[in-house]
C-alpha cells in the first residue's frame, strides 16, 4: 500500500468510526507539510531549518455541536483515539451548546489539485536558496552601507487530504516561496530601517520575475533604507492619504475583514452584525474576498471543510452585502457558502478566516489619483499594527512619502496611521485601476491562537480622506 | 499518561534519538523533545467549541564544528526521527560556519521546577463547562445592555526534554490553567468590551469573572469626548501597565540584539535608564509562573536575573551562543516559540527571550495614585498600537477607548477613543509612582499599577 493510500485508509476509518458512533457529520484531515526557513543576518546563517509537520485532525458534529481532536501519531490506534476524543468532546458539550451551527449535506467532491510549478523548491539544494539571499544582500550593499542586514527565505510545500462523511475526498498539494530583505542603518544619531519582500503560491521561478528577483528585492530594501536617512516628519493630524495596495490591503484585512467573519457576527461581537444592506462606505468602496484571484496572491481552491472557495462580495459600492462563512454560520444566516473555514494545521479546528481580501479597482490612473489627493501622504508599507473588534486600527507606516501639489516629493519618517475603519470607509474617494495582491510564507493572519495563516491582501491605490497621521 | 510517565517518555525519546545520531555519525547533536496535551473550550454567546490533542515533536540541531543545521518533525516514530537527524546533518554540511557558535550544553545541571497541579490532566470537557458555570456566578444576563458574553477555559500539561551528545540529558514539566470571560455591552450608541481572567500553573478560583467583566463594561458606557489635546499624567492599572512596558523593555533586554548591535541600549550598560525606584527582574524561578522551569530550551538551568536595579541597567539576558559571544554566560533565556508571539516549540530554534519579566512592587496602590492626580487619565484597557512604537527612537502613538478622566483625585467619566503619544525611553524616566499591586497579566512583563507624566492626550 502506498503512503497516500495508507493515509486515505486511515481517514476513511476515522469517518467510518464516527458514523458508527452516531455523529451527524465527521471530517478527517491530514497535513504533511514541509517548511524551510533560512535567515542570513549580518552575513551569518543564523537559521537554516526544515520542519516536517504531519498529522491528522478529526472534526465531529453531534446534534449540531462540534468537537475536534488531533494526533501526530499516524497509525490506526492514534487516529481511532483522536476520533473517539472528538466525538466525546462533541457529546460532552452538547447540552451547553445552545447555538447549534449544524448544516445540511452538500454534494460530495472528489478532486486532486496539484499546482503547475516549474521549479519546485523540493528539487533545489539548500545552497541554491542561500545563494539567492546572498545575491539580495549584495545588491542591498550596493545601495548603502548598512549597520545590519537581514535576508530571509521561506518555503512551504506538501500534501493535504480531506475526507468526510458526505463522501468528499480532496487531495491538494500547496506550495509557497518567499524572500524578505531588511536593513538597519545607524550613524551619528541617524537611524533608518527598511524591509522589502515578495512571496507567492508558486515555485522558485517566481524569483526570476523582474520585480521579484532577489537582486531587485535587496536593492529595493537598500533604497528604502537610504531614503529613510533623510526622511522628513510626516504631517500630523487628519490627512488625505493615498494608500498603496499592500497598505490598503492590510488595513482592510485587519480592521474590516475580521469584522465580517461570521463567527463574530452570529455571536454579536462584530459591530457590523445585522447590518446587511446598510451603506457603510462611499460609492468607491467595493471589498472582495476570493480563493483564487485573477491577480495572484494566495492560491486556495478549497477550504478545510471541503467547500470550493469562491468570490465573495463583502461590500459593493459602499453597501454591506454579506459575511464570510463556514458551513454552520452560512446555514444559520441563510447565506451562500463562501469557503472560509480554514485551519493553520492539523492541530487546530477550522474556523472562519479570510482568503485573499482586497479593494476592487477604480478608474483612476496613478497620476490622476495623486492629483486628486493634492497635498497629503502616500502610505506604502507598514511594519506592525493593531486593531480592535470595534473597527479601530493603528498601523506603523514604515515607508511613506509626502504628496505636495499632486506630486510625490519626499520620503517620510516612520509614522502611525490610525482611525476607525467603519468611519474611514465613508471617506474613500477613489481608487486606481490596477490591482496587486500579496501573500507570503512570513507573517500571515492570527486568530483564535492560530497565528501565521497564509492569506492574501491587496487592491489598487486607494484615496482615503480623514486618516489620522501621528509621529510613531 | 501521568506526568511522571511523560517525563520518562520524553527523556527516553531524547536518549534514543541521540543514539540514532551516533549511528549516523553526526559529530555533535542536540535533541529537543516536546510533548504537550491540551484542551480548549469556548462558549461564545452559547456557541460552544472544544478541541483537544497531543502535540508531539522533536527538533534537532546537528553541528559539524561551527556549521549547524536544524530540522524538526511531528511525532516520535523511528523513521521520522532518523530522517530528521539526516536532514539536520545534511543542512549542516551545506551551511556556512556560524562564528558565534561554541557548542551545545555539555552537562546536566538543573534548577527549580515550578508548581505542578496534578488535577489538571484529569479535567475533562464536563469539568470545564462547570468552570464556565462558576465564572458566570452572580452575573445578570438579563441586562438589556448586554450584546454578547463569552467564556473560555484552557488547560495543558506535559513537558520537554533536552539531550546533547556532549552529555546533557534533562527535562522540565508543566501544567497550565487559564479561564476568561468577555462581554460586549452597548447603550445609546456607545459600545464597549471588557474581560476578566485568571491564569497560572494550577487551577484557580473563577467565581464571578463574568460579573467583574460586566461591571467594568457597564462602568465604561456613557463615555464623553476628551475634547482637545493636553499633556497629562496617566495612571495605568496593573494589567494595562504590563503591555505598555512590555514593548520597550522586552526588546531592550535582548542579549542577541546587544551582540548584533541592534539593541538601542547596547551602549548603556551601567547607565541610569529609569527612575531610582525602578527595578526590573527577569524571573525564571518563581514557581507560580509558567516561565519557571528547571532548564531552558537548550539545557541551561533557569535563573533569576536583575536586569535593571534602582534605575541602572545591569545586564542583558542571553542564551548560550550570544552569552559566549559577549564573553559572558547564558542567563537561562533560550526560548523556543513559547509564550508571547511564539510558534511551535519543537519547530523553533532556541532564541533569546524573556522569562517572566517583573517590575518590582514599590508603594501606593491604584486608589492612592488616583487620589494624587489633579487632572489626568486612568487607563483600564490595553491600548491599540503598542506594537507600532519606533524601536529605535522609542516614539509611540497609541489609542484606547478604555480610559477615564480623573479630576481632583476622583474618576469623573469614561472617555471616548483617545490617543496617547509619547516616547518610551523618556517615559521610563517620567515614572511618577510605581504601585504595590502587581497582577499576572499574561504578557511577558508584569507590572504593578503605575503613574507616568508627560504623555500627550488627544481625541
Amino acid at each position: 500500500m502506498s503512503q497516500s493510500d495508507f493515509i486515505l485508509d486511515l481517514l476513511h476509518k476515522s469517518v467510518d468510526q464516527g458514523e458508527k458512533l452516531g455523529v451527524d457529520f465527521i471530517e478527517a484531515r491530514y497535513d504533511d507539510l514541509q517548511l524551510t526557513t533560512i535567515a542570513l543576518i549580518n552575513d551569518i546563517v543564523k537559521q537554516s531549518s526544515a520542519f516536517q509537520r504531519k498529522g491528522i485532525g478529526v472534526m465531529a458534529y453531534f446534534n449540531g455541536t462540534p468537537g475536534y481532536s488531533y494526533t501526530p501519531e499516524l497509525n490506526l490506534e492514534g487516529v481511532k483515539n483522536a476520533t473517539k476524543r472528538a466525538i466525546k468532546l462533541a457529546k460532552s458539550t452538547d447540552e451547553r451548546n445552545v447555538m447549534k451551527l449544524d448544516f445540511e449535506s452538500i454534494p460530495a467532491v472528489k478532486e486532486k489539485i496539484v499546482l503547475d510549478v516549474k521549479k519546485h523548491p523540493k528539487n533545489f539544494e539548500f545552497s541554491e536558496k542561500l545563494d539567492m539571499l546572498k545575491r539580495g544582500v549584495s545588491s542591498m550593499k550596493e545601495v548603502l552601507e548598512p549597520t545590519s542586514t537581514t535576508g530571509m527565505y521561506g518555503e512551504m510545500y506538501g500534501e493535504k487530504f480531506l475526507v468526510n462523511s458526505e463522501g468528499t475526498e480532496i487531495y491538494w498539494a500547496p506550495v509557497m516561496v518567499d524572500i524578505r530583505m531588511g536593513s538597519v542603518f545607524i550613524s551619528d544619531g541617524q537611524q533608518a530601517t527598511s524591509f522589502s519582500g515578495h512571496g507567492a503560491s508558486k515555485g522558485l521561478e517566481f524569483f526570476n520575475e523582474k520585480e521579484t528577483t532577489p537582486e531587485q528585492t535587496g536593492s529595493d530594501a537598500g533604497k528604502y533604507c537610504k531614503e529613510q536617512i533623510d526622511a522628513v516628519a510626516a504631517p500630523t493630524g487628519k490627512q488625505t492619504t493615498l494608500v498603496s495596495p499592500q497598505m490598503g490591503g492590510v488595513v482592510v484585512h485587519e480592521s474590516f475583514g475580521h469584522l465580517s467573519e461570521a463567527d463574530f457576527v452570529v455571536t454579536g461581537q462584530s459591530p457590523i452584525a445585522d447590518r446587511v444592506g446598510e451603506q457603510l462606505g462611499s460609492e468607491h468602496v467595493t471589498l472582495i474576498d476570493e480563493g483564487v484571484t485573477p491577480y495572484g496572491g494566495l492560491y486556495l481552491p478549497y477550504d478545510d471543510q471541503g467547500v470550493k472557495t469562491g468570490r465573495t462580495v463583502l461590500v459593493e459600492k459602499g453597501i454591506l452585502k454579506g459575511y464570510l462563512h463556514n458551513r454552520g454560520t452560512a446555514q444559520k444566516m441563510n447565506a451562500e457558502l463562501t469557503g472560509n473555514s480554514r485551519a493553520i494545521n492539523f492541530m487546530f479546528n477550522p474556523i472562519v478566516r479570510m482568503k485573499n481580501t482586497y479593494f476592487e479597482k477604480g478608474d483612476l490612473s496613478m497620476e490622476e489619483a495623486l492629483e486628486q489627493v493634492g497635498n497629503g501622504v502616500y502610505a506604502v508599507d507598514m511594519s506592525g499594527g493593531q486593531v480592535g473588534l470595534d473597527g479601530n486600527f493603528m498601523f506603523n507606516c514604515s515607508r511613506g512619502y509626502l504628496i505636495e501639489n499632486g506630486q510625490i516629493t519626499k520620503p517620510l519618517k516612520n509614522h502611525a496611521l490610525s482611525g476607525n475603519i467603519l468611519e474611514l470607509l465613508k471617506y474613500v474617494q477613489g481608487a486606481t485601476k490596477d490591482i496587486t495582491i500579496r501573500t507570503g510564507y512570513f507573517g500571515g493572519c492570527g486568530k483564535g491562537g492560530q497565528g501565521g495563516l497564509a492569506v492574501g491582501f491587496g487592491g489598487p491605490n486607494v484615496i482615503m480622506d480623514q486618516v489620522l497621521v501621528g509621529g510613531a | 499518561m501521568s506526568l511522571d510517565q511523560v517525563r520518562e517518555k520524553i527523556l527516553g525519546i531524547s536518549d534514543q534519538t541521540l543514539k540514532y545520531a551516533k549511528d549516523l555519525n553526526i559529530p555533535s547533536t542536540e535533541v529537543f523533545v516536546y510533548n504537550l496535551s491540551s484542551t480548549n473550550l469556548t462558549d461564545n454567546k452559547g456557541k460552544v467549541d472544544s478541541r483537544d490533542g497531543l502535540s508531539l515533536g522533536v527538533g534537532v540541531r546537528a553541528a559539524i564544528g561551527k556549521q549547524i543545521g536544524f530540522a524538526s518533525t511531528t511525532g516520535f516514530d523511528e523513521e521520522s526521527l532518523k530522517s530528521t537527524l539526516s536532514l539536520a546533518h545534511s543542512i549542516a554540511k551545506t551551511s556556512p560556519e556560524n562564528p558565534m557558535f561554541q557548542g551545545f550544553v555539555a552537562e546536566t545541571k538543573t534548577s527549580k521546577e515550578g508548581i505542578l497541579d496534578l488535577e489538571i490532566p484529569h479535567l475533562d470537557a464536563k469539568d470545564m463547562i462547570e468552570h464556565c458555570n462558576l465564572m458566570g456566578q452572580g452575573f445578570d444576563n438579563s441586562d438589556t445592555r448586554l450584546i454578547s458574553v463569552s467564556y473560555e477555559v484552557n488547560i495543558s500539561w506535559g513537558g520537554y526534554a533536552l539531550g546533547t551528545s556532549e552529555g546533557c540529558l534533562a527535562s522540565s514539566l508543566i501544567t497550565t490553567y487559564g479561564a476568561s470571560s468577555f462581554v460586549v455591552v452597548t447603550e445609546a450608541g456607545d459600545r464597549k468590551t471588557a474581560a476578566d481572567f485568571v491564569l497560572g500553573r494550577e487551577i484557580k478560583p473563577v467565581e464571578g469573572l463574568t460579573a467583574n467583566a460586566m461591571k467594568h463594561g457597564l462602568e465604561s458606557l456613557g463615555s464623553k469626548a476628551f475634547g482637545g489635546s493636553e499633556v497629562l499624567p496617566t495612571v495605568w492599572k496593573s494589567r494595562e501597565a504590563a503591555p505598555f512596558l512590555t514593548f520597550p523593555f522586552v526588546s531592550v533586554l535582548s542579549g542577541s540584539g546587544y551582540v548584533e548591535k541592534r539593541n538601542p541600549w547596547k551602549d548603556k550598560l551601567g547607565e541610569k535608564v529609569c527612575v531610582d525606584e525602578f527595578t526590573l527582574i527577569d524571573e525564571g524561578q518563581n514557581p507560580e509562573y509558567e516561565a519557571c522551569r528547571s532548564i531552558d530550551t537548550e539545557g541551561t538551568p533557569k535563573q533569576t536575573t536583575t536586569a535593571i536595579e534602582n534605575g541602572v541597567l545591569k545586564t542583558f539576558v542571553f542564551d548560550k551562543m550570544h552569552g559566549e559571544a559577549a564573553e559572558l554566560q547564558s542567563t537561562g533565556n533560550a526560548t523556543r516559540g513559547m509564550g508571547f508571539g511564539g510558534g511551535i516549540p519543537f519547530e523553533s530554534l532556541p532564541t533569546v527571550g524573556p522569562n517572566q519579566v517583573l517590575v518590582k512592587n514599590v508603594g501606593k496602590n491604584l486608589d492612592e495614585q488616583i487620589a494624587e492626580i489633579d487632572k489626568g487619565i486612568l487607563i483600564t484597557g490595553t491600548p491599540i498600537g503598542l506594537f507600532t512604537a519606533n524601536p529605535v527612537t522609542g516614539d509611540f502613538s497609541i489609542t484606547t477607548n478604555d480610559a477615564f478622566l480623573i479630576e481632583k483625585g476622583e474618576i469623573v467619566n469614561p472617555l471616548k477613543s483617545i490617543s496617547i503619544a509619547g516616547n518610551n525611553y523618556k517615559t521610563l524616566k517620567n515614572i511618577v509612582t510605581i504601585g504595590s499591586d502587581r497582577e499576572a497579566s499574561g504578557w511577558p512583563l508584569d507590572a504593578p499599577s503605575m503613574t507616568f507624566k508627560g504623555h500627550t492626550i488627544s481625541d
